[in-house]
């Protein structure tokens, strides 16, 4: 059964729980923040950032040195809600578990509760309807007129929502994509020559990694002290678009060309991880496609090479026109 | 199996000595139990300096030895480690020589610093003498100069078939690559598994020349070279396609590794 709370309530909902709860939203400035008013909240539009950093923060501390003394430091228990989370993000989060192994993030994980919101407006880049996304979620708002309809997935959000009332009527909404995937069997086309003109674009800069909500990929590194005494490794977010992220000890980088590591984004994405974790680990938020400064789509191009040019390659060639 | 380590503390270990082998590459013994498998690669770090993916270059309990070459960043600072200072080891990782090829011939090749596994395997052969058949080693290095572990190549000479060849003419030496001397000598490969650490263009040489014998690629192994940042499969960097190299190898099966190899390779000879 679903609970019901008002919409001119939610400032109030919101400000009762940071009482006990460090609450994370979208803000006005396109990304995730800790917030201490709820009216900077921007709940209708899907965030340039996703809430990566608040899982695995950049420059986190792994372990710290004091002398020859190497001592593992512990991540903050800060109790955390995100709010505001849409299909596409709870699903990165289901992602990154897979992924993700390390005390740290278990830890930021176990305290964290995932408030998401139903997306009412995707806008041209997104494409989440092709990536069969799950329900995911602690707590799932959907608008409906005056009121929020919000689904309970989890014993631990069924205790926030303990207070609220039940709802007459189920609203249960399918998100409206404007793109559509349909066919991603691209595995046999690895070596098309096609994907030579998306790389000849590609400026390597790494804006769809940063921007990707399950981009995970990480770099170790080592800090030291003033003194030099003391230290710290850290973890920080590493990109395969750049070369440094493959090259070994003596320089041979791996993937040396752009081709080879623009493939490894669109790859890992529909390819590899699904081979190994049964499901796409692209969750169509659109962020690689609305970064990119030479506005690469490679969706267009899996339309292209499976045959589905016409369904939408062209309609999607009108929406970036119009942006 | 062991469960799955996924933490980041290192462990401090004693270095016993240090053997200057060349210019650029010293083997380090470190007094530790931690006994990697034969294959099996260590994260070995300074702190403050960072962390680098090594293969265990011995099979005992006592002891880690570990092959160094002066490298990159972190190789670098532990070249300058001297008997009696600390280093840092967490692991080992992944997964090692495949030991259920026992009861086979072996033959083993090695490229330079790719010596490093494979002296972990000889000496667990060594170790389990009477479960492999017939050992066959091939070591290949650029000069006499560069010759890696001349005692330990020098001790196998009497319990095992053993091939050196050197890149550069010198008096005394067998001359030419591994996989000149391979198919010179025409080994019998019938009931044989090969094991082949090195360059990537000299295991691939070597692979054909095995080929050309008869031998075929779900009997040859490799043992890869990757940017094994984490250790355990989290943190993307030493992939292959779908295939995480500190997790699924270093050592892979040759028809395995293969085709993902051969497709990254296509998408770095684009012109760009």
């Amino acid at each position: 059964m679903q609970k019901v709370l008002k919409k001119k309530e939610l400032n109030n909902f919101i400000k009762e729980l940071m009482s006990n709860y460090e609450i994370i939203a979208p803000v006005k400035n396109g990304k995730f923040e800790i917030i201490k008013d709820p009216s900077n909240m921007e709940l209708g539009k899907i965030t340039i950032v996703p809430a990566k950093e608040f899982f695995l923060p950049e420059g986190e501390t792994l372990i710290e040195f004091k002398g020859k003394k190497v001592i593992k430091t512990h991540p903050e228990n800060k109790k955390r809600i995100i709010f505001g989370m849409r299909k596409c993000d709870l699903n990165a989060v289901k992602i990154m578990d897979s992924i993700i192994k390390d005390e740290n993030y278990l830890s930021r994980r176990k305290n964290t509760i995932l408030m998401g919101i139903f997306c009412e407006h995707p806008d041209e880049y997104c494409f989440c309807n092709s990536m069969e996304l799950e329900d995911y979620y602690d707590l799932l708002f959907y608008p409906e007129d005056d009121k929020y309809y919000i689904s309970v997935g989890s014993e631990k959000g069924k205790k926030l929502v303990a207070k609220l009332p039940e709802a007459k009527k189920e609203i249960i909404r399918i998100i409206k994509n404007f793109k559509r995937v349909p066919d991603k069997s691209i595995e046999k086309h690895y070596r098309n020559k096609i994907w030579e003109s998306d790389a000849n674009r590609c400026l390597s800069c790494a804006a769809c990694t940063i921007n990707c909500p399950t981009c995970t990929c990480f770099e170790i590194y080592d800090e030291l002290s003033p003194d030099l005494k003391n230290g710290t490794r850290k973890r920080g977010a590493a990109s395969c678009q750049l070369k440094s992220f493959s090259t070994v000890a003596g320089g041979k980088a791996f993937r040396n060309s752009r081709l080879a590591r623009f493939k490894q984004f669109v790859y890992h994405k529909i390819v590899y991880y699904k081979k190994r974790n049964g499901r796409y680990m692209c969750v169509g938020c659109g962020r690689c496609l609305r970064a990119c400064p030479p506005k690469i789509d490679w969706t267009d191009t899996i339309n292209i090479l499976t045959g589905m040019k016409n369904h939408d390659a062209k309609r999607n060639r009108v929406s970036a026109k119009k942006v | 199996m062991m469960q799955k380590e996924t933490g980041y503390l290192p462990k401090r270990y004693n270095i016993k000595s240090v053997k200057e082998m060349t210019s650029d590459v010293k083997l380090l013994r470190v007094s530790s139990k931690i006994n990697p498998l034969p294959g099996q690669f260590i994260e070995v770090s300074i702190p403050g300096i960072g962390e680098c993916p090594l293969a265990s270059c011995s099979f005992n309990k006592d002891y880690v030895d570990i092959l160094l070459r002066n490298a990159g960043n972190t190789t670098s600072e532990i070249f300058k480690l001297k008997a009696g200072d600390k280093i840092y080891i967490r692991g080992p990782y992944g997964k090692g020589f495949p030991l259920e090829t026992c009861g086979k011939d072996i033959l083993l090749a090695a490229g330079g610093t790719g010596i490093a596994p494979v002296t972990s395997f000889i000496e667990y052969i060594e170790k389990n003498r009477k479960k492999f058949g017939k050992i066959t080693i091939y070591f290949g290095f650029r000069n006499k100069d560069y010759i890696l572990l001349k005692d330990k190549i020098l001790m196998w000479k009497k319990k095992f078939n053993i091939r050196l060849t050197l890149d550069q003419k010198s008096p005394g030496y067998l001359n030419g690559f591994i996989n000149q001397l391979i198919e010179k000598d025409h080994p019998n490969v019938e009931n044989s598994v090969a094991f082949i650490c090195g360059p990537e263009i000299m295991m691939k040489a070597i692979t054909k020349s095995l080929n050309s014998l008869g031998m075929k690629n779900n009997k040859i192994f490799w043992s890869m070279e990757r940017r094994m940042e984490c250790g355990f499969g989290n943190c993307g960097r030493c992939t292959i396609q779908d295939v995480y190299v500190c997790e699924n190898g270093p050592v892979f099966r040759y028809d395995f590794i293969k085709p993902r190899i051969e497709n990254e390779e296509h998408a770095n000879e684009v012109k760009e």
